[in-house]
């Protein structure tokens, strides 16, 4: 019985996607803020950064935040973002990133470089309300969605 | 006047934000600073290296998978490229105490085992990057023989697979600064490492 109740964190699924599939995780209703991180497995300040992203998420998805994680990992290592992303407690659905680098960036920020990582935030309507080239923190995910998830109806 | 005074902030603040890099048709900033080569361990800087026809800089480290995808690219084109008048400058940008790999020792040993005919400079502090505005590995750069940026990007539009490029980008504008042209496409992106810059206190 004891053996039943062992918390197992189940891989998660990787799945590939264009940038158009993104956007669509993205606008998919039901959120009241969705983060999108764009990073990689040999990416060094991506898989720094993930903990607090990952924790940041777990703390406030009963509010209403949704994360969507796309790897620039080639989908060929599939199994490798997995496992990093298992051991870093995701148990939610992922990509990996396919097709053109440059629409993919372009279309996500004209302004960005595709350095990674990189995190954007948008609102439940899927509006961009903030971009972050490089690693962002806990503080400024929490300043920044705080004004979206405060504005979470009551059920 | 708060409201002001806050507007003006906010304001800094996204100017800041922004990156800034160079414009089409701007000249190459700190083009006299000389950085060592490993390649031959002699000092260069961009005033150095600057070619009749045009000039080439391409930001790149020793470990990012997208620099070492297009290394030999970037090399072979370099060492061409060189030949028929471009100056070439490889720089690496990131900081050896965050990127160990990065240390001159290895870069030597890279540029060694890839074979550079061009120079390929430890851009202490980062400085080059900033003041390009370059971001990530591999960025490139191509100026004409005025010495005016005329393509900036990537390096062509398949890393993972030399055989299914399609679009040659950084060939293209370097055979049409070498036919004193205009590049077709100015301006290209693609995935990189962000240059490890040095912490900023």
């Amino acid at each position: 019985m004891l053996g039943i109740a062992l918390a197992v964190t189940k891989p998660p699924l990787v799945t590939p996607a264009n940038v158009t599939e993104v956007l669509a995780a993205i606008r998919k209703p039901g959120a009241q803020a969705v983060l999108l991180n764009v990073w990689a497995t040999w990416c060094e300040p991506c898989k720094e950064e993930m903990p607090e992203l990952i924790r940041f998420y777990k703390e406030h998805k009963d509010q209403g935040l949704r994360l969507v994680l796309v790897s620039s990992d080639d989908p060929k290592e599939r199994h490798e973002v997995a496992k990093f992303l298992a051991a870093e407690g995701v148990d939610f659905p992922t990509f990996v990133k396919v097709g053109d680098d440059m629409r993919f960036i372009d279309t996500l920020e004209p302004n960005w470089s595709g350095a990674l990582p990189a995190s954007f935030l948008y609102d439940g309507e899927g509006k961009k309300r903030r971009f972050w080239p490089g690693k962002v923190t806990y503080e400024q995910l929490a300043n920044e969605t705080k004004q979206l998830l405060k504005r979470r109806k009551q059920p | 006047m708060k409201t002001a005074v806050l507007l003006a902030t906010m304001l800094c603040g996204a100017a800041t934000a922004r990156a800034e890099g160079l414009v089409m048709g701007a000249t190459a900033p700190l083009a006299s600073t000389k950085m060592k080569s490993a390649t031959d361990g002699k000092m260069v800087s961009f005033a150095d290296v600057k070619g009749a026809k045009g000039t080439m800089v391409v930001f790149t480290c020793n470990g990012c998978p997208y620099a070492k995808a297009w290394e030999d690219r970037i090399v072979e084109l370099g060492n061409i490229y060189a030949k028929k008048g471009v100056g070439v400058l490889l720089v690496n940008s990131n900081n050896p105490g965050v990127s160990k790999g990065d240390a001159y020792e290895a870069m030597q040993a890279r540029a060694k085992e890839r074979g550079m005919q061009v120079p390929y400079a430890v851009d202490e502090g980062s400085a080059l990057a900033k003041a390009f505005g370059a971001s990530k590995t591999p960025e490139a750069y191509v100026f004409d023989k005025g010495g005016k940026l005329v393509y900036h990007g990537t390096i062509d539009d398949n890393h993972e697979e030399a055989g299914k490029v399609q679009k040659r980008y950084l060939k293209d504008a370097l055979e049409a600064v070498v036919g004193g042209k205009a590049p077709a496409t100015a301006e290209t992106k693609s995935m990189g490492c962000g240059i490890k810059f040095p912490k900023t206190s």
